[in-house]
């Protein structure tokens, strides 16, 4: 571990888009606050580093993982395509070297099982890059329902859905084998992982996706928990989905646009009227709630999660999203794969539905 | 036979992949501009690959080993006239043997004069410039096909609609968000054309002997109106169709609009505003008030209401159609037959709304 007044040394494993859009600019920001440098980055192809290289040009640059044995890295970001996740970090972990993994954590339980093993026998961090636990409506909407704001909960709702445009480069994202799955392990990891959060773990999953052969496009699951209420998760890189959460209890209800880390939209029954409004920090010293700084947007968020991490490694604080925390959520997905059927697709002919039927039938394992 | 389908991720290439695929009609090649289109077509175990419709060279290399091409761009008109002649050229490249436009009916403009058929003069000076775009190509890909080797079918399909449509979602959207609104109590003739007719026609236009250097007008068996249309989406999602407010008035340029309000905005129009009397200053606004959107005069006394509806100019002459356009020389050349009523292709449209979320009462209409 390193001594706390010296920069964090980091190391940056996979230099795709997420890693370029996402973790280079928060890693920038931190190193300007002297709390971390990038020591390394890890890409086999050299063309995707290229960027990265001139955005931190101090790090050495390695085109396999395994040559981070021996150098001087507190931390490694794993980044790299989720089929990697699980090897490369139970050897970093090995080495010595702490470690935030990118979401999805692993294509198995058995192998999220296997890192966090490694985390606790290595007595290394190993945290998890659920970037969503750190937004502040989703904070929040945990707290509400921790109090029982809105009263006895009786359904849900998550969609989310637009057509893909993450600039992935490499087509391994959609290749069956390749990727380990397609819209559920992709962005239904993230929301998986926050209904569990927010509302436990379900009791039964019903689960059913478009993929024909291929990696699915859509996909609807409906869950059940302990305490009698239910809701419905549909998730499409197709289809306009409005991209939002709503949980509806006996006291009220609340609507929370994903896309707008810091606003929320509360309703309570009998009431003519909504909340809709912006979060802000609570001012400390003040006896009533006054608003103080705005809440942290997307990008600010990213930064605090980094944060978090690196103080993790330095011993100062606990990771706010551990390996065990982030568990829960691949064994969802990986339940939800379990129990998948074909999505009814209505404007199939009916040769079209038998084919279909047959095609999926492909796709039952991952 | 393999075909590659350039534009695979668009509305109609995504549904010619899904339907060539799950019928086995051929093996299906999606090209798409970039990695992320491809989400689409890899619901299937599909090779699909990556080419710029304007790059020659990637192309070509994607059109290897496919007898058919099928041209499924979609985009402004710089983009449809600067795919023209990459693809020919690629198509040319890699031996393919024919070459499938997806031109527009709208080459003939969306109020077609009766009597319209293929034979028809067309221009390049229409009002809307996609339509002169796709007469512009289909000059082109002409000249193209006169010294090359690739032989090219050139389809003009109407109002094509279905899963994934924009005339489908748009309306349904706009209904859901209050906005939805008739042109001439939607009495137009629509010249629709579902999505799986389109693709029956390419099927047949794919070896018809006769067809080479031929355009075909394509569309549905019944004549319809735009009420006939959207009333059975406004039906399954609750709404009344007769109960939507009729446009009034045409949308002016949009371009005009935007510059009008950066005019007002300029230093110069600020000035001037200063220096001149009211009474001067009022005539201009009243003037140049057609130009503005509506909802933007608001009073501190009175309560926001909803904008009127304002047809753009492409639904205004959308809905003079009084035509309904023939299909009977893709009948005789081509063979095709529109498979689908247009009662079954609501039927499935509306099955498509409800895959996509939107919250459709009755599945059954």
């Amino acid at each position: 571990m390193s001594v706390p007044s010296l920069p964090t040394r980091v190391a940056l494993v996979g230099c795709g888009a997420v890693a370029e859009l996402s973790y280079a600019p928060a890693l920038r920001v931190l190193s300007a606050e002297g709390l971390l440098e990038v020591g390394a980055l890890v890409e086999p192809n050299a063309e995707s580093s290229r960027r990265l290289e001139t955005a931190f040009p101090s790090a050495r640059v390695h085109r396999d993982a395994t040559a981070l044995s021996g150098a001087t890295i507190d931390l490694a970001i794993v980044a790299s395509p989720p089929r990697f996740h699980a090897e490369q970090t139970i050897r970093l972990l090995r080495e010595g070297i702490s470690v935030l993994c990118e979401k999805p954590m692993a294509a198995t339980s058995l192998e999220a099982e296997s890192m966090i093993a490694a985390s606790v026998a290595g007595k290394r961090i190993l945290a998890v890059g659920l970037i969503r636990r750190f937004l502040p409506a989703a904070r929040t909407i945990r707290a509400f329902l921790a109090r029982g704001v809105l009263g006895d909960l009786q359904d849900f709702h998550f969609t989310e859905g637009g057509r893909f445009r993450w600039p992935t480069r490499s087509a391994d994202y959609f290749r069956p084998g390749a990727a380990n799955g397609g819209v559920l392990a992709d962005i239904g990891t993230h929301v998986l992982d926050l209904i569990v959060w927010w509302l436990g773990e379900p009791t039964d999953v019903r689960y059913e996706d478009d993929a024909m052969g291929g990696v699915e496009l859509n996909c609807r699951a409906e869950l059940r928990f302990p305490a009698g209420f239910q809701g419905v998760v549909r998730l499409s890189r197709d289809c306009d989905l409005p991209s939002r959460c709503f949980i509806r209890g006996r006291k009220g209800s609340l609507l929370w646009s994903i896309d707008e880390p810091e606003h929320l939209t509360l309703h309570f029954e009998g009431v003519p009227w909504v909340v809709s409004g912006r979060l802000h920090e609570l001012t400390p010293a003040s006896l009533q709630p006054g608003a103080g700084r705005r809440a942290a947007n997307f990008e600010q968020s990213f930064v605090e999660q980094l944060r978090n991490v690196v103080a993790s490694v330095r011993g100062e604080e606990q990771p706010f999203v551990g390996g065990t925390e982030a568990l829960a959520a691949v064994r969802l997905v990986e339940s939800c794969y379990r129990h998948r059927t074909l999505m009814p697709m209505g404007w199939l002919n009916e040769r079209e539905g038998a084919r279909a039927e047959t095609l999926s039938l492909q796709d039952t394992v991952r | 036979m393999r075909v590659a389908v350039l534009g695979a991720s668009g509305f109609i290439g995504s549904r010619l992949v899904e339907m060539f695929h799950l019928e086995g009609i051929a093996e299906v090649r999606p090209i798409a501009r970039r990695v992320s289109s491809l989400a689409g077509p890899s619901r299937f175990r599909l090779d699909g690959r990556i080419a710029d419709g304007r790059d020659r060279e990637s192309l070509a290399a994607a059109f290897a080993d496919c007898e058919i091409v099928v041209h499924a761009v979609a985009g402004a008109p710089s983009v449809i006239l600067g795919t023209i002649a990459p693809v020919y050229e690629a198509a040319e490249k890699a031996g393919v043997r024919r070459l499938i436009y997806l031109s527009s009916a709208s080459v003939h403009g969306q109020n077609p004069a009766s009597g319209t058929t293929e034979s028809s003069r067309l221009s390049v000076r229409q009002a809307i410039p996609y339509n002169n775009a796709k007469v512009r190509a289909e000059r082109r890909l002409r000249r193209l096909r006169a010294r090359g080797t690739v032989e090219l079918v050139m389809l003009r399909p109407g109002i094509v609609f279905g899963p994934r449509s924009t005339w489908v979602s748009g309306f349904a959207d706009a209904l859901i968000d209050g906005k939805a609104h008739l042109v001439d109590r939607g009495r137009g003739i629509c010249n629709s054309l579902y999505v799986d007719n389109l693709i029956e026609a390419i099927r047949t236009a794919m070896s018809a002997p006769s067809a080479d250097g031929e355009a075909f007008l394509l569309g549905d068996r019944e004549q319809i109106t735009w009420a006939d249309l959207y009333r059975p989406i406004a039906a399954a999602l609750g709404f009344d169709l007769e109960s939507l407010e009729d446009a009034v008035s045409v949308d002016p340029d949009p371009a005009a609009r935007a510059l009008l309000k950066r005019a007002r905005r300029s230093p110069l129009a600020r000035g001037l505003s200063a220096v001149l009397p009211t009474r001067v200053r009022r005539a201009l606004k009243s003037a140049t008030s057609g130009l503005e959107d509506p909802s933007a005069e608001l009073s501190a006394w009175t309560r926001p209401t909803a904008p009127r509806p304002i047809a753009t100019l492409e639904m205004e002459l959308l809905a003079k159609c009084r035509y309904k356009l023939p299909f009977d020389k893709a009948t005789r050349f081509l063979g095709y037959e529109p498979l689908v009523s247009f009662d079954l292709a609501c039927r499935r449209t509306v099955a498509w709304l409800e895959f996509a979320g939107y919250p459709v009462r009755d599945p059954s209409r």
